[in-house]
């Protein structure tokens, strides 16, 4: 580990202080520890802004829900109104890491993680991402855990996170602090595609905070869920997964909202499949019909063909469950 | 007289629980002598090549930084032979060749861990690469294979009424205990003391006293406790020598603990393979021929063979066997023993392929097991010892409900999963080496026994302590058994599941003694109750000696010992190992059965159910027993769905060295799992009747698995691990 300055922030002006003076912002540290113990990540100062009043979890006005970015990700999985809104968001964040991880790590850390890719966290590997223009090291090499959707020929990496595929689902935004004032971004537009920079990996600017996370109000009533698919019962990330929301009125689906993880090197939302659902009476064959589309334009490498096929399958096993079988 | 047995065969706890739970226990790393300071290796970030250059000084700047040992300036160390395995050992920092990914190239020592770490990440080490070979498929096999045979398999199988021709293929897996490696070495001039994770401090006495061309009689190494090994502590790395020679070169203490990603190249794994199996019989299912060709990975510079072939060749009856093994030299770290080795990889193969024949055949597995269990080891054409394989197979499809398998493959579901039963054979040689073990009673009643072995989980101090009170005629509290210092009588090494045979029958050959000479002196000793009866009526309970027959006759050890102003007793007690040429063929047997779920569209396996049935004879304490089996069913759902550690064949990077990535069962994909031992003892085997448990256990549990989830999708996978790739 690289030797770093640590300072702790009393409020959020000083928090911003810090980080325009480049400091990188750390609240559990799940992440950003473990990549800094391999020498991934050098941050010459750490702002510890685990102070912040940024802890609560409010119903908007709309009826959506705004999560406070210090939020643990055990909190927000527990809470009555993330339970009963949306079920999706619960059951991602339960489908995570693990429980001694989620007590620590936090709603805004969540969705800043870095990717898993063996070659980004190998500091001797080829990597675009850590290194620009050293080369994709996964390319060509071990990448049955890579992405098949959003893949460039700089990167292939997959986003990690299983609760940002449910606020990608839900268009989620995220609201941002930074020294030119707040800004809000929609979620689709907070972590970017690798394309020629996979280095650059959020909207964020240098300095900015994330404040919270919000989902807008849905159309009532909204079932909702998430599966995760992986070799293990627990404890790993998704070589697949699902985020799925249906809101069904008079026996038609009126709005779908899915996504896909484990897959994209972003949260991957599926608009031709809610195409394919939104006017149609639930089925089977449905289900069945639009998950043919999860797939579309996937560009599978050496190990991780079966993605595609099993994206599919993962897809509609949880529109089924979301929608019932019919 | 035999002694009444009390504590041998109960559930005790460990004795030790208290002091691991607690965090009391020491382990290697936990020593910090006055003055220690802190090694951290850099390991080649190139596959096979030469180091060109190394560039310390950004290293040597930083502050607490006290040296940084390379090839270019470490001691020239005298030349070793190497004993074990054929080869030339790996030795530590004395030439710029580079052997495989991840081999130490340098250590820095610093003053404190931080500081030593973040230099170890600032030093340039420059390379000439040259292209790596790492992958067995890929390979060319050494000349020289390893074969066995007996009869004409080959022109058997040419006309055998049923054949089957099947290839096999295993990952390599890691060991990955929670402990990970470390040394604390301290050197007292020309005296060497070693704290280290070790199976066998003896063992780590003599390499680091060949490495260093010093008489062993100046090392000690000591190891108390074990936080897990699986084999891995079996042998003694290259790291243990660089510590060694680091505290020289500093002159301070020195500390040195691999990081969980050095784990998965420096201290051995399970070799990968490729096993090509040919089985021939009759419509009647009797095995008329087999064939068998196995490659398997092993380092250029060392030669590891394992036991992979002996189930093929022993577990059933068949006339004609051919068998090569082939080692296929990579430019990968040398293998090593992990557990159930050899039998474990071994039984994959050969459990799958009896599962394929008896579907061929319409046979119910254990039947077609049945069918060809031998009348005597064909192997060795020795009697078996005891061979208690077909009550396995009773017990376990009694107790798991074997009769309501449908033998059709995809016939039954529940819901999205589809369920399949599956089980498998198991066997692995029942081992026993020399062992001594000393036993001093003091005048207070209280005996204290020890043996240089080692407990790596097993719980060897609780054993040893039932069957050392049981000896003695004590209570398990009036037994103290302590293990893991060089210094204590010599044991072999605590691997090969030999530790209970051997050590054991020298701790009640030695406790024994202790009680016959304090026997002695009671009979002898005219103010003795005891005085005048025969020695051979008298037995002891509780520190008592009394008559058998007239039990109020007797006094306790406290009164015999004050009386004749003895301060103690003591007794060596020794025990030989296996006669050269054995008259029996000794092996311990396993059946294991598992149910599996199938996830039909996801293809998920998820283990629902395992019963284990084993007849390893005496079992001196089955809750220990009981841990065995379940960690190792454990091991074994790692083994067939999990475990894999996946090499970059293009520069011999292994991609996924940590336990994120590479994957063992969480304790969500632990099942319920039940335990069941065959009565019976095996005094043919060694005086305390045992055959050893900890190895037999995992042999067999990932084709008991594979089998079910034949069972459940009509999908045949001969690959581990099983991955949902290869059941979509």
């Amino acid at each position: 580990m690289y030797p770093f300055t640590y300072t702790k922030a009393a409020d959020t002006r000083e928090a911003l202080n810090a980080g325009r003076g480049g400091g990188r912002y750390i609240a559990g540290g799940t992440t950003l520890v473990d990549l800094m113990r391999e020498t991934v990540e050098r941050p010459e100062t750490l702002v510890d802004i685990s102070a912040l009043p940024l802890r609560e979890i409010t119903v908007t006005k709309s009826g959506g829900l705004r999560i406070g970015a210090l939020v643990s990700m055990t909190e927000a999985a527990a809470h009555r109104g993330v339970r009963a809104l949306y079920p999706v968001i619960s059951e991602a964040l339960e489908l995570s890491a693990s429980a001694q991880l989620r007590n620590m790590a936090t709603i805004g850390g969540n969705i800043m993680q870095r990717t898993r890719c063996t070659y980004f966290r190998d500091v001797t590997a080829d990597c675009n991402k850590r290194e620009p223009g050293s080369g994709c090291a996964a390319q060509e090499g071990f990448n049955r855990s890579h992405a098949i959707l959003g893949t460039s020929d700089s990167c292939v990496a997959t986003h990690p996170s299983d609760l940002a595929v449910a606020l990608a689902a839900l268009e989620a935004t995220v609201h941002l602090r930074g020294p030119d004032g707040e800004r809000t971004l929609p979620f689709a537009d907070f972590l970017l595609k690798p394309g020629s920079t996979p280095n650059r990996e959020q909207a964020a600017r240098p300095g900015e905070l994330i404040t919270a996370v919000e989902i807008p109000a849905h159309p009532r009533p909204l079932k909702s869920g998430y599966l995760k698919v992986r070799d293990r019962q627990s404890y790993e990330f998704a070589l697949t997964s699902a985020a799925v929301a249906l809101h069904v009125r008079g026996g038609v689906i009126r709005e779908a909202q899915v996504a896909a993880g484990g897959v994209g090197t972003v949260p991957w939302k599926l608009p031709a499949v809610e195409e394919a659902l939104v006017g149609e009476r639930p089925s089977d064959r449905l289900w069945t019909e639009a998950a043919e589309h999860a797939a579309d334009g996937a560009r599978p490498l050496t190990h991780n063909r079966f993605k595609a096929e099993l994206l599919k399958r993962t897809v509609e096993r949880q529109l089924r469950t979301v929608g019932g079988s019919k | 007289m035999s002694q009444p047995q009390a504590a041998v065969g109960a559930a005790a706890p460990r004795v030790d629980a208290r002091l691991r739970v607690t965090g009391k226990a020491k382990y290697a790393a936990d020593n910090s002598p006055d003055g220690v300071v802190h090694a951290v290796l850099v390991e080649s970030s190139v596959g096979r090549g030469r180091v060109t250059g190394i560039d310390a000084r950004a290293a040597e700047a930083q502050t607490g930084v006290l040296k940084v040992i390379s090839h270019l300036n470490a001691p020239e160390l005298p030349p070793r032979e190497g004993q074990f395995p054929p080869g030339e050992p790996l030795r530590p920092l004395q030439d710029d060749r580079i052997r495989f990914f991840g081999q130490p190239v340098a250590v820095v020592v610093a003053t404190t861990l931080e500081t030593a770490q973040h230099a170890a990440s600032l030093v340039e080490v420059s390379y000439d690469a040259e292209p790596v070979s790492t992958d067995i498929s890929a390979a060319e096999p050494a000349d020289d294979p390893e074969t066995y045979a007996r009869g004409d398999a080959d022109g058997a199988l040419e006309s055998a009424p049923v054949r089957l021709d099947l290839t096999y293929r295993m990952a390599r897996n890691h060991h990955n205990p929670i402990e990970p490696a470390g040394t604390v070495a301290r050197w007292d001039g020309d005296r060497l003391t070693v704290w280290e994770k070790t199976q066998y401090v003896q063992g780590t006495v003599f390499t680091l006293s060949a490495e260093f061309g010093i008489p062993p009689d100046s090392i000690r190494v000591i190891s108390p406790f074990v936080g897990g090994a699986f084999g891995s502590a079996a042998r003694t790395w290259v790291q243990s020598v660089i510590a060694a020679l680091a505290a020289r070169e500093v002159k301070r203490p020195v500390k040195l603990v691999l990081t969980r990603r050095q784990l998965y190249f420096g201290v051995g794994f399970r070799p990968a393979y490729e096993y090509e199996l040919r089985l021939g019989g009759n419509r009647q299912g009797r095995l008329t021929a087999s064939a068998h060709d196995i490659r398997t990975e092993s380092s250029r510079y060392e030669r590891h063979s394992e036991h992979v072939l002996e189930p093929g060749r022993m577990l059933y009856s068949t006339p004609n066997v051919r068998q090569a093994y082939r080692h296929v030299p990579l430019d990968v770290s040398t293998p090593w023993f992990m557990r159930g080795p050899g039998y474990a990889s071994g039984a994959f193969p050969v459990e799958t392929a009896m599962d394929e024949l008896a579907h061929e055949l319409g046979l119910d597995p254990i039947e077609l097991r049945l069918r060809n269990e031998p009348a005597d080891d064909e192997s060795t054409n020795l009697p078996f010892s005891t061979r208690r394989l077909r009550d396995c197979y009773r017990a376990g499809a009694r107790e798991f409900g074997w009769h309501r398998r449908n033998p059709k493959p995809r016939s039954t579901r529940d819901g999205d999963w589809l369920i399949g039963m599956g089980m498998a054979a198991g066997v692995y040689d029942t081992q026993r080496s020399e062992a001594q073990a000393s036993v001093r009673l003091d005048a207070d009643g209280i005996a204290l026994v020890q043996s240089a072995t080692s407990d790596m989980g097993p719980g060897t101090a609780t054993s040893m302590t039932q069957v050392a009170a049981d000896a003695l005629g004590l209570t398990m509290r009036q037994v103290t058994f302590r293990l893991g210092d060089s210094l204590m009588p010599p044991a072999p090494v605590h691997a090969g599941s030999q530790t209970m045979a051997s050590v054991g029958s020298a701790v009640q050959d030695g406790c024994d003694k202790l009680r016959k000479q304090a026997i002695t002196l009671a009979v002898g000793d005219e103010d003795s109750p005891l005085y005048g009866a025969d020695a051979a009526d008298i037995v002891v309970r509780g520190g008592r000696l009394y008559v058998k027959n007239n039990p109020t006759r007797g006094e306790t050890y406290q009164r015999l010992l004050a009386r004749n102003n003895r301060s103690h007793l003591e007794a060596m007690g020794s025990y030989a190992g296996a006669s050269e040429a054995e008259k029996f063929s000794f092996y311990a047997y396993a059946a294991t059965f598992a149910e599996v779920a199938v996830d039909a569209h996801l293809g998920l396996v998820r283990v629902r159910r395992m019963v284990g049935v084993y007849d390893a004879a005496r079992i001196i304490n089955p809750r220990l027993a009981d841990s065995q089996a379940i960690g190792a069913m454990t091991g074994g759902i790692g083994h067939a769905l999990l475990e894999h550690t996946v090499t970059d064949h293009r520069d011999g990077r292994i991609v996924n060295a940590n336990l994120a990535d590479y994957l063992v069962p969480t304790h969500a994909d632990m099942p319920e799992m039940k335990a069941i031992y065959i009565e019976g003892e095996d005094y043919e085997a060694d005086p305390i009747g045992v055959k050893g448990l900890g190895e037999i256990v995992i042999v067999g549990v990932a084709p008991a698995i594979a089998n079910a989830v034949f069972n459940a999708t009509g999908r045949r996978v001969r690959e581990l691990p099983i991955k949902p790739e290869a059941l979509l």
